[in-house]
Formats: structure tokens, sequence, C-alpha cells
């Protein structure tokens, strides 16, 4: 593909720092006496998908406000783009996109306006791009932010997040609105920009599917700290679980290394596990007389286990 | 420079009439003062209509940069750096052009008035942020009450010193970062306040514009957690009651507490405290006055109770969403019931007004050593009831778009002051006992009628549960 059929403009190359795009050491945030996050230590290398997964409530959203200093910090340190982000400011703005988990901002301005308004701050807006956009996702720019439906402030927020062509897009649920065209369509683009080389993105969601087709680095928030941050294929071939059937049913689980997490239902015992070795399940599955199969769980199953 | 004219235009664009108005009053002080090159008395007659410009100018601009100034807006590259740009031609716009007409017009004191057009903007800048620097201004009010010998002397030598201007450019620039700072601080939002909750005192200070929260300092952080307090002690003792007996007034009970937070006895006893202290520094400022006059308190008791009306009328259009869940929960046999629950409900706000009426009206006559409590506190009483029913009336089926709230809004505080007044003059008139007949005869009467026909069509039309559009 030329760069004439790319979506995007290409634009000049940008000098990415050798650091990685992020670095978070000791994130720790309270609201009151209540501490979400609890020493975050955190590393994003640069040209890299990012998916943050963690239950509600995890700290996701406050994670991603105080990576961009949108949100005070209580101790730590964050660097972003090779330097501290004590607060957003600087020539590293026209490089980084975001996408709020609600976007209620503006409610009074019409679309059109709105993206006026903001591609006034942008040295690199992508004119042509933000208006395919509002018109393949069918929002009229005559129409005031307030009078848009939830999915429609969100495909908007992702235009606003996108036409600047940033190096670092920062994704709050960015598709938990999005009918399934939509939502398709966002992916195509997202992954129209990763064709770029450079560009970063970090998003947050629930929809591991999405992440899957991404091809993201999974990075799960737990307890108040990024639990791991692994590639997805590593995650797949470094976790089985491994289910076996017995007519007599288990009392309890055997004691297997490796394993994260058992559950009996009935005949079967299902475990998750890591590391684990084939042989080794193998001889348990003979000396405890059972059937054995192992699989491969998807990312949902292993959100499910480990979250 | 894109960016500071797309900031400049957010003024246009959100409040065209008061941008229109001010900029045409500006224009005529600025012929004013060119004609004063003529006649160097018009300058100062041309700078008035400046800075009175300049004042709904700045409370507008303040306005809209509360609106504009949110967390997200600083991922904008250089957001703040355009903000100062918007400010450096703010000060052309409204304090270079009038100074150099002025200086060119020649008049005496150009450098006070040019320091004076500074603080005005700032005021209304400061006002337009949510700051309440208003009550700074009394201050100086309330000194010049005491002392109006003092300060004739204080003007008369501050006219001639050359300290005066400096120092007047030094409070602008406090007055600037003390209403610019909150706002260019990046902090967690407030958790969002009850959309009905009462707005005259401070607790929940929002733009009229676009309900964005001012940011509370934490005399108000502390304030809003005993409002808090109260509100929930007071839903506890409604739960307990209704569980220990369950009944049509012990769920209508809970339905107040659910939609009138701070309506119960506690926190209207903290509300009353907090506007004593208001009140004590107005009587301060204005009892001094040669002409003061004490009958005048009554109005004002009326006109601060009538405040809390434009809040429910704001509030209830935000509400609605959450009301489909409160529909829910009541499963009503018709929506009618339904209705009619929500009219009882807020029909409570009307005893509650009155009472604070009286309460204002009683502390502003003891404080100003009134000759007739007892025809203002009747007046006010009856005043307040006939306002409220019709306040809450207006509110319940008024218009739902701003200029119609805010022009009804208008009449109805207009109204009531007249009506204030005309009572008083009544129960001069005809006697304590025949002025308060009449009165009452007239205005509870004409109350009970609108508040009687505006629940029969509220009750009427079916509940609306649409977010209302921004």
């Amino acid at each position: 593909m030329s760069a004439a059929e790319l979506p995007l403009t290409l634009v000049d190359p940008i000098a990415l720092p050798a650091a990685p795009v992020l670095h978070v050491q000791g994130l720790v945030k309270s609201f009151d006496k209540r501490e979400v996050l609890r020493g975050v230590d955190w590393s994003v290398p640069a040209g890299r998908v990012i998916g943050l997964l963690g239950r509600n409530g995890a700290g996701k959203t406050t994670l991603l406000r105080c990576l961009l200093g949108l949100s005070p910090i209580d101790g730590g340190q964050v660097q972003l783009l090779g330097a501290p982000m004590t607060e957003p400011g600087g020539e590293r703005m026209h490089r980084i996109g975001f996408v709020p988990q609600t976007f209620d901002l503006f409610p009074w301005m019409k679309v059109r306006a709105y993206l006026d308004f903001t591609a006034a701050f942008y040295a690199r807006w992508d004119h042509a791009l933000a208006a395919r956009l509002l018109q393949g996702w069918e929002l009229d720019p005559k129409q005031k932010i307030g009078q848009l439906s939830q999915g429609q402030r969100q495909k908007l927020a992702i235009v606003r997040a996108i036409a600047p062509q940033p190096d670092l897009l920062v994704l709050d649920e960015p598709v938990a609105s999005l009918d399934p065209q939509a939502r398709r369509a966002f992916m195509t683009e997202l992954l129209e920009l990763m064709r770029h080389p450079g560009k970063t993105v970090i998003f947050s969601t629930h929809i591991t599917a999405d992440l899957e087709r991404a091809g993201a680095d999974i990075a799960l928030l737990r307890d108040g700290r990024i639990q791991f941050m692994r590639p997805l294929a590593e995650l797949r071939e470094r976790f089985v679980r491994a289910v076996l059937t017995r007519a007599e049913g288990w009392a309890e689980a055997p004691a297997m290394a490796g394993a994260l997490k058992a559950t009996v239902a009935g005949s079967e015992l299902q475990m998750l596990l890591e590391d684990a070795d084939p042989a080794v399940l193998r001889a348990l599955a003979e000396q405890a007389g059972a059937e054995l199969r192992v699989e491969t769980p998807t990312l949902e199953d292993l959100f499910v286990e480990l979250a | 420079m894109r960016a500071v004219w797309q900031l400049w235009l957010q003024l246009w664009t959100r409040l065209p009439v008061l941008a229109v108005l001010a900029m045409l009053m500006c224009l005529t002080g600025l012929v004013l003062a060119l004609i004063a090159m003529l006649d160097a008395r018009v300058a100062y007659v041309g700078m008035g209509f400046v800075a009175f410009a300049s004042w709904f100018w700045h409370i507008g601009l303040g306005q809209v940069l509360r609106g504009v100034c949110r967390p997200e807006s600083f991922l904008l590259p250089g957001f703040r750096a355009r903000l100062a740009w918007l400010g450096v031609a703010d000060v052309a716009q409204w304090v270079l052009l009038p100074g150099v007409l002025l200086v060119l017009a020649g008049p005496p004191h150009g450098a006070l008035i040019v320091a004076g057009l500074v603080v005005v903007a700032a005021l209304g800048l400061a006002l337009g942020c949510g700051r309440r620097v208003s009550l700074a201004i009394w201050a100086v009010f309330i000194a010049a009450g005491w002392m109006p010998r003092l300060a004739s002397q204080v003007v008369t030598v501050a006219l001639a010193s050359p300290w005066t201007a400096p120092l007047l450019m030094l409070c602008a620039a406090l007055l600037i970062r003390y209403a610019l700072a909150p706002l260019l601080r990046i902090q967690d939002a407030d958790t969002p306040t009850s959309p009905l909750e009462n707005a005259s005192i401070g607790r929940n200070s929002q733009s009229a514009l676009d309900d964005a929260q001012a940011r509370r300092g934490a005399w108000n952080r502390w304030l809003g957690e005993l409002f808090d307090r109260a509100a929930q002690y007071a839903l506890e003792r409604s739960l307990q009651a209704y569980r220990r007996r369950p009944s049509a007034a012990g769920r209508l009970a809970l339905v107040r507490r659910l939609l009138l937070p701070h309506d119960n006895p506690q926190a209207l006893a903290l509300r009353l405290v907090l506007v004593a202290g208001m009140v004590v520094i107005y009587f301060l400022a204005v009892m001094h006055r040669q002409h003061f006059d004490a009958a005048v308190v009554g109005a004002y008791a009326v006109l601060l109770t009538m405040a809390r009306f434009p809040q429910l009328g704001r509030g209830m259009l935000r509400m609605r969403p959450n009301l489909a869940d409160l529909y829910l929960t009541l499963a009503p046999a018709t929506r009618g019931e339904y209705q009619k629950i929500m009219v009882d409900a807020l029909m409570l706000l009307v005893p509650v007004s009155v009472l604070t009426a009286l309460a204002y009206t009683l502390l502003g006559s003891v404080l100003a050593h009134a000759a007739e409590p007892a025809r203002m506190l009747i007046t006010a009483a009856i005043v307040a009831t006939s306002a409220s029913l019709v306040a809450l009336a207006v509110h319940l089926i008024g218009p739902e778009g701003s200029f119609g709230r805010g022009a009804v809004n208008l009449v109805l505080i207009f109204g009531a002051m007249g009506a204030y007044w005309g009572g008083y003059w009544m129960l001069g008139a005809f006697g304590l006992a025949w002025g308060a007949l009449a009165l009452g005869t007239v205005t509870i009467s004409f109350g009970g009628g609108v508040w009687y026909a505006a629940q029969r069509e509220y009750q009427r039309r079916a509940p609306r549960f649409d977010a209302p559009l921004g």
C-alpha cells in the first residue's frame, strides 16, 4: 500500500526516544483514604499495543489519567515520552491522543466547532482523516455534542484522539458504547495507525477479543499493581488449562507445580497452569486414573482466572 | 493564533447576547472617549460605559473559562500558553485601547481610571470563575458606611497619590491569580452533588452555563461533608421509620430525602446559620447608610428565599434520567400517581421557603432594630408563601429553555418584590389584621390558584426521563 492509500497522512518521522514511551515507578494514588494504586511499576516500549486489563474498580481509569497528568498522584514517578509527567504540557502533547471513558465535555459545542477548536491547537491535524471518519461514522458536524448518544460521543472522542496523528494513543474503554460495526471500524483504524513505525497504543478494555485481534501485549492491573505484562502469544504459550476427567470425581485438587487455580465440577477437574510440564501432567493423569485434556485458554478465560 | 482565536470565540458562541451587548456598550464608551478629545468631561462617561461592559464581559468570560478549563483540556498542546495570549488580547481590548483614547482625551486621573478598568475586569473575571470576591467589595462598603468622613478623606488622598494606580494594579493581579489558579490546577473532580441542592449558600456553586462545578476549597468541602452527614442521618431516620411502619407518608418522606437531600431539619438549621453570617455582614454594610429603611430586610429575605427555585428548575431537568430509576422503584399504578408523588414531595419546599424567609426577616429586623418587626414578618410570611407556590408551579410546568426560565425567574422576583412592598404598605395602611387578611386573600389565593392549576397540569402530563439536550 502506498502512502497515498493509507488512511493516515504520513508525517515527518519523529526521533523516538530510546527510552520506553512510558515508565512508571512506585505510582501511588488514593481517593480520600482509599488507596487505588499501590506502587505501580510499569514500563511500556514504543511501537506496541498494550491491553490494560483489570476488573471493575481495579483502577484502570485512574492509572491512565495519572499517566497523562489528568489526576494528581500521591507518590512515585511517571515518565512519558522521555520526560517526567508532573503535569500535561510541552511539545509532547502534540504526540499524545486520549479517549476518555466517558466523553462529557463541551456539550454546548457542535461537532464541527469542537473539532475546529481542537484542531487549532495541533501542529499535525489530519483534516482529511477527521472528515472521512465523521462521514464514515455518520456523525453530523452540525449536531451539538450534548445531543449525541454515548456511542456517538465515543466515536467523536476517537476521531479527536486519532486526527492529531499521535505517537502515543491512550484509550480508556474506547469501544464500550460502540455498536459492532463501529467497533470493527475503530479496530481497523487502530491497526492502520499501528502500521506506522513507533506508534504506541495503551488501551483498557473488557472486550478481550479486540486485544487478541490487535495482538496486544497484556498488562494486568490487580490489587493496585501491574501484576504482569506479557505478549499475548507468550501468555498463550505459557498458560494451559488441563482438564482431568474421571468417573468417581475429585475430593480435592492434587498439588501441582505451576497450578494457579483449580476448579472441580462433577467428574472434571480443571486446572490453570503456568509453564506446565506435559510429562508431569500425563504422569498425574495416569496416577489418578483420569483422562487428560489440555486446552489453550482464551484471553477471556485467562482474565477470568487471573484478574 | 488560531487557537487563541478559537478561545476568544467561545464567549461569543456561549453567551452571544452578553457578548454583543458588552461590545456595543464598550463601543459606545470608546466613541464617547473619542468625542472627549473635544470635551474631556465626556471621557469619564465613556469610561463608565467601558467599565460596565468590561464587568459583564469578564463575568461571562469567567463562566466560559470554568467550562473550558477541564483536566482534559490541558492535553491540548500549549493550552496554558494560548490562555495567556488570550489574556494579552483581552488586556489590549479592554484596557490598552480605552487607555490610549483616554490619554489622547487627556482628562485628569487617567492612570487611575486605567487601573480601575483593570480592577473591574479582574473582579468580573473572579466572579465569573465562581470566586466569591463580591464579599470583599462589601468590606469596602462596610468600612465606608462606618466611617464616611474617613472614607471621603481616603478617596481624596487616593486620587492625589501616585501610589493608588499601582496599588489597584496589584489588587487586580492578586484577584486574577485568585480567580484563575484553581482553574489552572489539575485536580480530581469533586463528587457530583444533587442537582436539586440549594445553591444559594455556595454549597453547590455551579455555572449556570453548563453545570460545570466550581472548584471547592477546603471550607466548602468541609461544609459539604456537614450537609452530606445531615442528609445521611435524615435518610437513615426516614428509613427506620418506614421499616417500623410502612405507609404512604413514610414513602413520601423517603422520596423527599432522595430528591431534596438537604432539606432536612439539621441541614436547614445549618443553612440558616450560614446565611445568618452573610446577613450580618450585609446589615453591617447597609445599616450605616443615611437613608436606610429597615423594611427592606423583608424584601431581601423574600429575594434570598426565591433564589432557591431557579436551581430547582434546572435540577429537575438534570434529574430526569435518574428519575426513571425512582419511577421503577416506586412502581406506581399509573403515571399520574407517580406525578402526584413528585408534586407532593416537592411541596415541602413551600414551608421550607416560608420558614427560611421568616428566619431571615426576624434576624434582619433584630439587627436593624426595625420599628415594626411584626409588620415585616407577617408581610414576608404571606408573600413568601404565595411566591413559593407560584415559583414551584412555574418550575414544574414552565419553559425548559434557559432564556424562558431566565425570563420567568425575573418576573417571579420582581413580582415577589412588588408583592412585598405592596403588602407592607397595606399592612401599614389598614392595620396588621385587616392588611394581612387583604394581602393574604389576594396573594395566597393567587398563589394557591396557580399552584393548583400547575400541579393538575403536571399530573396530567406523562413523566419524562430523557436527558436534557446540551
